[in-house]
């Protein structure tokens, strides 16, 4: 081969290179204007009106569509704002007057306004069970001229805007739902940040809306990859072919010993954040057998139990402790608990049980939980510490609807379960869990009537002043430490875990999703 | 032929007719209900009931299997619990995924068991028998995930060959012709989209032809042990037939037919989709479809994809038939 040809077929090929890296660039280009996120499973449906309250498919919804009402970031203490911008609520809290925010519209270009605020929250109301129990009072909805909503409930409620802050209480555009039919599900529209672009089984693909009224997003797209085994997320988020990978709230998606070998890698990042989320035992309380009648046994179980053991070596620091009835981070949240709380301590436990006469290895407890490891390795962990007490106690793991009827049924003294709130106020936790009435309705404490405390849960949960509220909060919750209906034991930790350029990622705890449109991706 | 075809296909209405039945009564008597399952341990009773109504699960059973058959016979396979999606279009979707990963796993499994199989019976017991004896038995018993990841760490993250997991790199914007990635590629001249989904589809599908190309390897080993020993070999070698020829010419063709029928059920199987293999890789395909549905008890879901496995099974079992016929033309299918 001679010389000249050489350099003609080193010419040659890189031109052809160069041409064939064009749109190579191009991609690049597109790869740093796109955050790529991780999920463990198909999320839809895509829309409040089907939506049942799936983590994965409300976080495409708070970024596809907004709510009148929303909590401020990053603390969600404070509703601010949203399509609503302003309300007023009647003296005898059953009116409720909306100022809907003028300008917007819907991503398919129809204007958002009353009439399209009436048709989107009726529609949800009547065909999604799930929001039953929350648009259910709303006993009409007029709009007097088209800015103006006037919602009336049948009876009040301090906690309705919250309800209105949920995913599912979005606002659609009618038109669209109208257009779709039940294809709606899966072809979302809305008048958030992002516009719906895609969905595949195996990605949902949103671009930027430039015209959003709190700014445009700072990426073009923002993708949902699907990808349902733990440790591949964790190989896609290493190499960097996703940028943030996410718990979906539930116990732990990652495995523990991942997690430590994330946390050395320089190239990721890790969110923390309590969650509102609360683990706890409970107690049968509406028929309270046997030594778990004394309140002195029941006070037992709780000295028994090594709690930092429990969230630092078990959950390796993917929990944090919980007091009492509500977490440490919620605005209803009494200080006082964490004095009245149990602490580790086997020897008053043993003495507790003594007092009670239940002699050493006499008490014999079935519990009840969930399936799956993380369960079983809770269970398996206070099965040791009640073991050193005395306490003989076995673990059940029945399948879900068998569980939640044996629970509901009252076919049991003590379970290991909690619960996640899905609306920000510590009303998700006590009505549901405490009101007598509502015992054996759900997975909760199944409370005997008591006047005192069935009188404080539906003060707080009517009255329209905050202070008043959280006065009640306080002292249900001191009442409760001192019944001990169950043994708090610990809230999972919302973690996500992202690649260094990622930025402005904020994480709400309740519930725990996460809107984009303010997450920058740096380019190096 | 298209008598015995037609004859197959008869036979299986019956057959079909009870799987229908079965599957209707078998998904309701796993433990479960799909409205306690889909809204997960914070439901109350009253949000419970309301979805138990809209999802009709509170209609007496003769009346929701009768709907079922009715819209079956109209070819509606229902709407998904889960995703008030149409089942159809929703297998539609994943289909290809499923079938482009079985082919290219047999594929693989055949480049690797056929030769393997055939040379090592040629020697049996010498150290390409042994070696190949020994790879083979690691293919057959290694775990799927532990193979899996490990493909994923060696090859993906160290040596960066192959993507981690997925069917095709996102931003390349695929042409969606018939499903089939690697074919679409092809078909709308973009050889990078081509490219991109073989580089995605390596690794499962050696993952999947580990287990299936050792199980191709020892059974061709064993079937043309068995022939070799034959009268007519021995016959074909006394006339001076080259070694090569006798094997290649007269062994295989016959050994071969027993692996068919063996390779077609395993095809069959991996149609139903690997579940463990399209989890670990993020595969969109039949078998996550399925242990979704399965996982939140979504009943039509469930009912359409075992009625969709029978209809493979028994069109597999009859191809295989046919199969079995243009190689050894002493069969014939009446």
């Amino acid at each position: 081969m001679n010389k000249s040809r050489i350099w003609k077929l080193a010419i040659f090929g890189l031109a052809a290179t160069l041409t064939l890296s064009l749109p190579a660039l191009a991609q690049n280009a597109d790869r740093d204007n796109t955050l790529v996120v991780a999920i463990d499973a198909d999320p839809a449906p895509l829309e409040p009106g089907t939506n049942r309250a799936t983590p994965l498919g409300s976080e495409v919804i708070i970024n596809v569509f907004d709510t009148l009402v929303g909590w401020q970031s990053p603390n969600f203490d404070k509703l601010e704002p949203r399509l609503a911008t302003a309300w007023k609520v009647s003296a005898n809290g059953l009116t409720y007057t909306f100022t809907i925010r003028s300008g917007v519209k819907f991503h398919d270009g129809t204007d958002l306004n009353a009439a399209a605020v009436k048709a989107s929250i009726e529609r949800t109301k009547k065909i999604n069970p799930y929001m039953a129990a929350y648009f259910g009072p709303i006993t009409s909805i007029t709009t007097p001229d088209p800015n103006t909503v006037v919602m009336t409930l049948e009876r009040a409620s301090s906690v309705f805007l919250s309800w209105l802050a949920m995913p599912q209480a979005a606002i659609v555009s009618p038109t669209a739902a109208e257009k779709f039919g039940d294809k709606f599900s899966v072809n979302p529209v809305g008048t958030g940040a992002f516009i719906f672009e895609s969905y595949s089984p195996d990605t949902v693909v949103l671009k930027a809306n430039p015209n959003y009224w709190r700014g445009a997003p700072k990426v073009a797209r923002l993708v949902y990859r699907v990808i349902p085994n733990a440790s591949t997320r964790r190989l896609e988020l290493e190499k960097g072919t996703v940028d943030i990978v996410q718990q979906n709230g539930q116990l732990f998606s990652i495995p523990v010993e991942d997690i430590k070998a994330l946390r050395n890698n320089r190239n990721i990042k890790i969110i923390e954040r309590e969650s509102q989320i609360i683990r706890n035992i409970d107690f049968n309380n509406l028929n309270l057998r046997g030594p778990l009648a004394d309140v002195r046994v029941r006070q037992a179980i709780g000295y028994a139990i090594n709690y930092d053991g429990l969230v630092n070596g078990v959950l390796g620091g993917t929990a944090a402790r919980v007091f009492g009835p509500l977490t440490s981070n919620s605005w209803g949240f009494n200080p006082k608990v964490k004095e009245l709380a149990f602490n580790y301590d086997p020897n008053k436990a043993k003495a507790l049980l003594k007092e009670a006469g239940v002699a050493p290895g006499s008490l014999n407890l079935k519990m009840y939980t969930f399936t799956g490891t993380s369960w079983r390795d809770i269970g398996t962990f206070l099965q040791a510490n009640l073991a050193d007490v005395g306490i003989n106690l076995t673990l059940e793991q029945p399948e879900f609807a068998q569980l939640r009827e044996i629970h509901t049924k009252g076919n049991f003294d003590i379970a290991l379960d909690g619960r996640q709130p899905w609306y920000n106020d510590p009303e998700a936790h006590i009505t549901i869990g405490y009101l007598s009435s509502l015992a054996g309705t759900a997975l909760n404490f199944r409370m005997p009537a008591n006047a005192e405390l069935d009188n404080l849960i539906l003060k707080a949960q009517t009255d329209s002043k905050l202070a008043d509220r959280k006065a009640s909060y306080f002292k249900i919750q001191e009442l409760l430490m001192a019944k001990v209906p169950g043994i708090y034991l610990f809230n999972p930790k919302i973690i996500v875990y992202h690649r260094v350029n990622v930025g402005n990622l904020v994480i709400n705890t309740a519930p725990p999703l996460t809107e984009y449109y303010r997450v920058v991706k740096i380019r190096y | 032929m298209l008598l015995f075809l037609i004859r197959r296909l008869l036979a299986a209405l019956p057959v079909l007719a009870l799987v229908v039945t079965l599957i209707f009564a078998l998904v309701r008597l796993i433990p479960g209900d799909p409205a306690i399952t889909l809204l997960g341990p914070g439901a109350t009773d009253q949000q419970i009931e309301a979805l138990r109504q809209q999802l009709r699960l509170n209609d007496p059973l003769p009346v929701q299997y009768l709907g079922y058959v009715g819209g079956l016979l109209q070819g509606d396979l229902g709407q998904s619990l889960r995703t008030n999606q149409p089942i159809a279009a929703e297998m539609a979707a994943r289909l290809p995924a499923t079938l482009e990963l079985a082919f290219w796993a047999l594929i693989f499994s055949l480049l690797f068991g056929l030769p393997v199989g055939i040379l090592s019976a040629t020697r049996p017991g010498g150290w390409w028998d042994n070696l190949t004896r020994l790879v083979s038995l690691i293919g057959v018993s290694a775990p799927t995930f532990w193979l899996a990841l490990l493909a994923q760490v060696i090859f993906s993250l160290g040596l960066n060959l192959f993507p981690v997991s997925g069917r095709l790199d996102f931003f390349l914007e695929a042409p969606r012709i018939t499903g089939l990635l690697v074919l679409d590629g092809l078909l709308a001249g973009r050889l990078d989209v081509t490219l991109d989904a073989l580089l995605h589809l390596v690794l499962p599908a050696s993952v999947i032809a580990a287990f299936l190309g050792a199980t191709i390897a020892r059974l061709v080993r064993t079937s043309m042990l068995e022939e070799i020993r034959q009268d007519y070999v021995n016959t074909a070698r006394s006339k001076g037939l080259a070694p090569r020829v006798v094997i290649l010419k007269h062994v295989v063709r016959n050994a071969l037919l027993p692996a068919i029928t063996i390779i077609g059920l395993k095809f069959a199987e991996l149609l139903g989709g690997a579940i463990l293999t399209e989890t670990v890789f993020s595969w969109p395909g039949i078998g996550r479809y399925m242990f979704e549905a399965i996982s939140v008890r979504d009943y039509p879901v469930i009912q359409a994809g075992t009625l969709m496995f029978a209809l493979i099974f028994i069109a597999s079992s009859a191809l295989a038939d046919v199969l079995y016929s243009l190689i050894n033309p002493r069969i014939r299918l009446e």
